[in-house]
């Protein structure tokens, strides 16, 4: 394949904020209210207060915001794209192109493009796997930021402006919505599916068995158990290593639950189905095991067919960011192969350019543990078969990543007691003794006596796993976690692509106002001219353009107009047909793929020069269209001089 | 033996055989007579030398489950992309058990737009089924045992437009999911069109003095030139009808049509053939989905044009190291074949001209499913006397995901080839002379569309014509529907008639001493395929057959360890499959009998014994033995 050749040195894109007198900037932007839709970090908003914000967002801003909806999930809930960009600009080739004579029958299966489609595009989703919530809450962050910015600041109105923004703040509502408003942690999507083969569905799943109204723990002694109580303090359980040997008694753990269907088990049968970031088709386990927890093929559950049908229509994503918990790091591409399966270009993109830039936001440049892959180096396989950013990556061609929010060490901010100390057991007892806590729930039970049927005598209680299982601690440090992500997509965003059609001429090479055609036929070496009828005004114009891409990136990532689906970049000389006739040079011209302004691109290869010799009765309007995927469209019109 | 307890031995044993009557009797009425070879055909009569629109076609469907609805019934397994139901018939006898606990037969047509043959075929198959029931008693038998689940169009907006809407015979193929075939950012934009409005789709040519072909001297088509020095008016081809749509100076550069649906299926799915994404077509997904809810589906058939092929699902070939595990101790006792390959096929042949044989070598656990599969398509090739078997692809393919995903036997048939028919010189060709010759002889010159001039808005004068209509190449002529749509009924139906069935083959009562005796119970199942296919094994989603023993309260069953050794003809027990317990689980194969062995033991004169059979395919007969010791 292609050699990891790295660059050294990389040329930073140039800084986004123009040096503008403060003056200037208000008297020439639309002065748009800030922020018109509240937004509070403050606690989980859950599936109801998501949908609920996108829906008053889109109401509120309804210039620069559309709400989608691009599938339903098993249990019919919505899974909700929020497209933001200017809708009054960005163009796209069909409408600039006028059909003739098509089929009498009609066959109407090509809708007309919108216009978001003809700006570069980002992708960023949260909520893939239920439990991990952070990722919805952060996306809710940036789109406040965004749309709020709009308008003030310079650096968002233009990102908006050029760009399209896809959110998608819940990959998998079913997960969220029995994670946070069900509380019951529910990584997986939802399915109808009898697990224990007793012909009834989904009847024995997780439930409150004390009755107030949480899903905690259940301890128990437990010779086998993994626990110990803590020295601190003997409300928390600290989990032993694998083989470390202790005197203390030892505990087990348990979900609250319950043996609902009388069968002697418990929780054999919930409402969780399949792992939505296994289920897409990079990768995908095709081998004799059609079973399992990433679904009986590739795109079989709802979510996954939802993204999947949006992107195959959707092709000017550019970049995809895919938020996950925890661990505080991101991962790049791929799950399924080692790097060499990457181009070395697309490599040095990825880590030189954007992992440089994540690790010095998080705040530890040197830090190598935060931007990662996660195929398995060490034992030579992959960590996962079907992943979502894989797919984004080798059969859609974009730069994708998936980020595991969430360090608790880190990460945690305005927690009193706590100084960013190793141990977890001193963050235990910060969050036990936080009394002006920012979110009114609760999020440890007291340990209550509790005579489990199967377990026998145990307590219930613990922390309730929304608020301590892995996502980020609502408050401060959920704001901080957002901020640090945001920051790192308004980076990306301004690494997009930019195209512009510039120094666009036509010039007259020949006119006549009283042409007219003829006939020519030849005997020997005598050539006979016989005129026809007149043309009337006549010339011949010789069209030409330089195109170049100032963004940073190119407008595919390496290899990437090759994949099915994808195209190289093209640009058209439209006029009216009957009276602009192709000399030279067909109506559309390819372009190959414009390079960026990246060191790692050749010098030059982020521009062309087209020309065309047209000729052209009268005086129709000439007009440029480029159009590239992934590079937007943009039109020029002519005048022939 | 005591003289007390004299049993009656032949008695108990003629008993036992008298019970083992014929299968469950038929719930219908007698079937009617059929004088003079009438088989119900005028009870619902219809065309078969004709192709039907999506309205006619589905309007057919739509009157036989009317008509025949205590046989069929009719639903929609979904829409396709421009919002056309797919409707599917589901036939089998309702008196004797619903749809989803009898084996059933899958046969879908046309996933490909134009191959609209399949429509006929898998519309005939239903017709033929539901009209002869009353008068057929293959038919009867099949309908009241097997299920059929009947879907002729798949590709159902590209089946209407190609039966309906002039076309040539390569478009519309594929599902109307846009796609943007010469990369100018526009989809689906410069189409083939009727350029002449003769109803007919054909070719153009334009008048070149640099081209190389020539009006034939009868004028019915266009010919290479032989001899440079020819003096003659010299053209060049153009492709198929169209106008320029967009502009650009090519001209159907980007025809309606996505993604080949038949690339579209997860197993052995790759992104250039089966893109976007495994299952993104409706109509695909719809189909799969349907399957993979009725699991009670044996076996498939699904229809192409053309090539006259019976393209089987044949379990993976052998690894190197199945290979050397299954050699083993026995050394090359695997290899089965000890002529070469070419040598057995000739052996083969010269006692049945229609034997079968394929080269590849599978892992013993999938030799039987290579052997069935081998046997039913030489009795296919019997059939349909010219098409050939051939082992089918994977790459995405929906037979490859009915069998290699779901267990079923499937069967990719090929309809139709016009080189049987038009191939005079035999060189596996047919040019344009030669169909015209055997449309001429055949057709009578319909089918032939004659080159005459045409003006074109884009191009000037241009020349149309030369060329077949489209009822030709790929999809049999009118006349011809009929008989390619009976061929393959008779295949699928024969392959539907060697379902597995479980019958109780013997029943054996021999006293031993005391109040013991040995009861053997042979069980049968003579069809060709197994009650369960070896690929449903290794996925490990088949429900084992189970036999099951109860008996009356003064008869006990006594337990009995399989004995190890292989080979001894003095102790029975050792030769039997399965020994003593009151549930065995197994599997019958193909024209296979299995023997189980049992110890009972009875207090007093009288009691019984029965085996109840559960056979997900097979079927769920069951025997009851009574024993009375006389005095």
């Amino acid at each position: 394949m292609h050699t990891s050749r790295r660059w050294t040195r990389i040329r930073r894109p140039g800084s986004l904020t123009l040096a503008l007198p403060a003056l200037f900037l208000t008297t020439c932007l639309q002065a748009l209210p800030a922020q018109e839709v509240p937004i509070s970090f403050d606690d989980f908003h859950g599936f109801e207060g998501a949908v609920e914000y996108v829906r008053e967002v889109a109401d509120a801003y309804p210039e620069i915001t559309e709400l989608l909806e691009i599938g339903r999930s098993t249990m019919d809930r919505p899974i909700h794209v929020l497209v933001i960009t200017n809708s009054a600009t960005g163009t796209t080739l069909d409408r600039h192109v006028p059909l003739r004579n098509m089929r009498k029958e009609g066959v109407d299966n090509v809708p007309p493009m919108r216009s978001y489609q003809g700006k570069p595009g980002i992708w960023i989703d949260g909520g893939t796997h239920g439990n991990e919530y952070t990722g919805t809450e952060v996306t809710l962050y940036i789109i406040d930021k965004l749309v709020s910015g709009y308008g003030s600041d310079e650096a968002i109105t233009r990102l908006v402006d050029e760009n399209t923004f896809y959110i998608c703040p819940m990959v998998n509502p079913d997960g969220v919505y029995n994670s946070v408003d069900r509380g019951i942690s529910q990584r997986q999507n939802s399915m109808r599916r009898d697990d224990d083969g007793d012909g009834r569905v989904n009847e024995d799943g997780p439930d409150d068995m004390n009755g107030d109204g949480l899903i905690t723990t259940f301890r128990y002694p437990d010779p086998e158990g993994r626990y110990v109580l803590s020295q601190e303090d003997p409300r928390i359980m600290v989990r032993l290593d694998r083989d470390e040997e202790t005197d203390r008694q030892r505990y087990s753990l348990v979900r609250e639950d319950s043996d609902e269907d009388g069968d002697g088990e418990w929780g054999e049968d919930p409402m969780r189905g399949i792992d939505v970031n296994r289920n897409f088709p990079e990768g995908w386990f095709t081998d004799d095991n059609s079973q399992g927890g990433s679904g009986a093929y590739a795109a079989s559950s709802p979510e996954s067919h939802a993204i999947l049908e949006f992107f195959s229509t959707h092709r000017n994503i550019l970049l995809v960011q895919s938020f996950h918990t925890s661990g505080g790091f991101t991962y790049r591409p791929f799950a399924r192969w080692p790097d060499e399966e990457i181009p070395g270009p697309d490599l040095t993109v990825f880590d030189d350019l954007m992992g440089t830039k994540y690790k010095e936001l998080v705040g530890e440049p040197d830090n190598a543990d935060l931007w990662r892959h996660p195929y398995r180096d060490d034992r030579g396989r992959p960590y996962g078969f079907g992943i979502f950013i894989d797919w984004a990556y080798a059969q859609y061609g974009s730069y994708a990543m998936t980020t595991e929010l969430w360090n608790w060490r880190r990460d945690t901010r305005g927690l009193p007691g706590y100084q960013g100390e190793e141990d977890r057991g001193a963050w235990y007892a910060a969050l036990l003794a936080w009394e002006n806590r920012p979110f009114d729930e609760r999020i440890f039970v007291p340990w209550e006596p509790y005579d489990h049927e199967q377990l026998g005598e145990g307590e219930v209680g613990g922390w309730v796993s929304t608020y301590v299982g892995g996502n980020a601690l609502p408050g401060a440090s959920l704001r901080h976690v957002a901020e640090t992500h945001w920051q790192f997509e308004l980076y990306k965003a301004g690494l997009l692509p930019r195209l512009e059609i510039d120094s666009a001429r036509a010039e007259v090479l020949y006119r006549s106002s009283s042409a007219a055609r003829a006939q020519a036929s030849s005997r020997g070496n005598t050539v006979t001219i016989r005129p026809q009828g007149g043309l009337g005004e006549y010339r011949v114009v010789k069209v030409t353009a330089t195109i170049r891409n100032t963004g940073p990136l190119a407008t595919h990532r390496t290899q990437g107009d090759d994949l099915a689906g994808n195209r190289e970049d093209a640009i058209w000389l439209l006029g009216d047909r009957d009276r602009v006739k192709f000399l030279q040079g067909r109506a559309w011209q390819e372009l190959g793929v414009l390079a960026g302004t990246l060191d790692v691109y050749e010098e030059g290869a982020n521009q062309r020069a087209v020309s065309w010799l047209v000729a052209v009765e009268g005086e129709p309007s000439l007009k440029l269209v480029l159009t590239s995927q992934k590079g937007g469209t943009k039109v020029r019109e002519l005048s022939v001089r | 033996m005591s003289t007390k307890q004299k049993i009656m031995l032949l008695p108990v044993c003629i008993l036992a055989l008298a019970l083992l009557g014929p299968a469950p009797g038929l719930s219908q009425e007698k079937l009617q007579e059929s004088p003079g070879g009438y088989h119900g055909e005028q009870d619902f009569p219809i065309s078969w030398k004709r192709y039907y629109s999506y309205e006619e076609w589905t309007g057919i469907m739509h009157d036989l489950q009317d008509q025949y609805s205590h046989l069929a019934d009719i639903q929609s397994i979904g829409t396709s992309r421009m919002g056309r139901e797919q409707y599917l018939l589901t036939i089998t006898a309702r008196d004797t058990g619903p749809h989803q606990d009898k084996p059933a037969m899958w046969v879908d047509g046309a996933i490909h737009g134009n191959e609209v043959n399949g429509i006929t075929c898998s519309l005939y198959l239903a017709w033929y089924l539901l009209t002869r029931y009353d008068y057929d008693e293959f038919v009867h038998d099949l309908v009241n045992s097997t299920t059929f689940y009947i879907l002729p169009g798949l590709n159902v907006d590209a089946n209407h437009s190609y039966v309906v809407h002039p076309n040539t015979p390569n478009n519309p193929r594929e599902t109307y999911r846009p796609e943007d075939n010469d990369g100018d950012g526009l989809y689906d934009e410069d189409r083939t069109e009727d350029v002449d409005g003769d109803g007919e789709l054909s070719y153009m040519y334009v008048e070149d003095p640099e081209g190389p072909l020539k009006l034939s001297p009868d004028g019915h088509l266009f010919v290479e030139v032989a001899d440079d020095r020819e003096r003659v008016r010299r053209f060049r081809s153009l492709g198929p009808e169209g106008f320029d749509n967009d502009g650009d100076g090519l001209i159907n550069e980007d025809d309606i049509g996505g993604p080949d649906p038949n690339r579209n299926f997860p197993y052995g799915w790759n992104l250039d053939a089966g893109n976007p994404y495994p299952m993104s077509e409706p109509e695909t997904r719809n189909v799969f989905e349907f399957q993979r809810a009725h699991d009670n589906i044996f076996a498939s058939f699904h229809y192409h044009n053309t090539g006259r092929l019976i393209m089987m699902q044949a379990p993976p070939r052998a690894t190197e190291e199945e290979l050397t595990e299954a050699r083993g101790e026995y050394g090359y006792y695997y290899r089965r074949r000890q002529m070469s390959y070419e040598d057995s096929l000739a052996f083969l042949r010269g006692k049945n001209k229609y034997a079968q044989l394929f080269e590849r070598e599978v892992a013993p656990q999938y030799q039987h499913d290579m052997d069935v599969q081998t046997a039913i398509v030489t009795m296919g090739a019997q059939i349909l006397k010219n098409y050939e078997p051939v082992i089918g692809g994977l790459s995405g393919q929906a037979h490859a995901a009915t069998y290699y995903m779901l267990g079923a036997y499937a069967y990719l048939m090929e309809l139709w080839g016009s080189p049987a028919f038009a191939d005079i010189d035999e060189d596996g060709r047919v040019t344009n002379e030669e169909y015209l010759r055997w449309i001429d002889l055949e057709l009578h010159g319909e089918g032939w569309i004659d080159p005459h001039p045409v003006q074109h808005p884009d191009l000037g004068e241009v020349w149309i014509g030369g060329s077949p209509t489209k009822h030709i190449r790929r999809t049999p002529p009118s006349r011809y529907v009929e008989m390619e749509a009976q061929k393959n009924a008779d295949f699928v139906l024969f392959s539907a008639s060697e379902f597995p069935e479980v019958t109780f083959h013997d029943i054996q009562v021999t006293p031993e001493t005391g109040n013991l005796y040995w009861v053997d119970v042979e069980l049968e199942n003579d069809r060709l395929y197994p009650t369960i296919s070896d690929r449903e094994i290794q996925l490990g989603t088949a429900v084992m057959d189970r036999l099951i023993f109860r008996s009356s309260n003064n008869v006990e069953l006594l337990p009995m360890p399989q004995e190890e050794t292989r080979f001894d003809p003095v102790n029975p027990a050792a030769s039997a499959d399965g020994v003593g317990e009151a549930r065995h689980e197994f599997r019958l194969r193909g024209k296979e009998i299995r023997t189980f062995r049992y110890l009972v033991e009875m207090s007093g004169s009288g009691g019984w014994v029965e085996f109840q059979v559960e056979s997900k395919f097979g079927g769920n007969p069951s025997e009851r033995v009574e024993l009375r010791v006389s005095n």
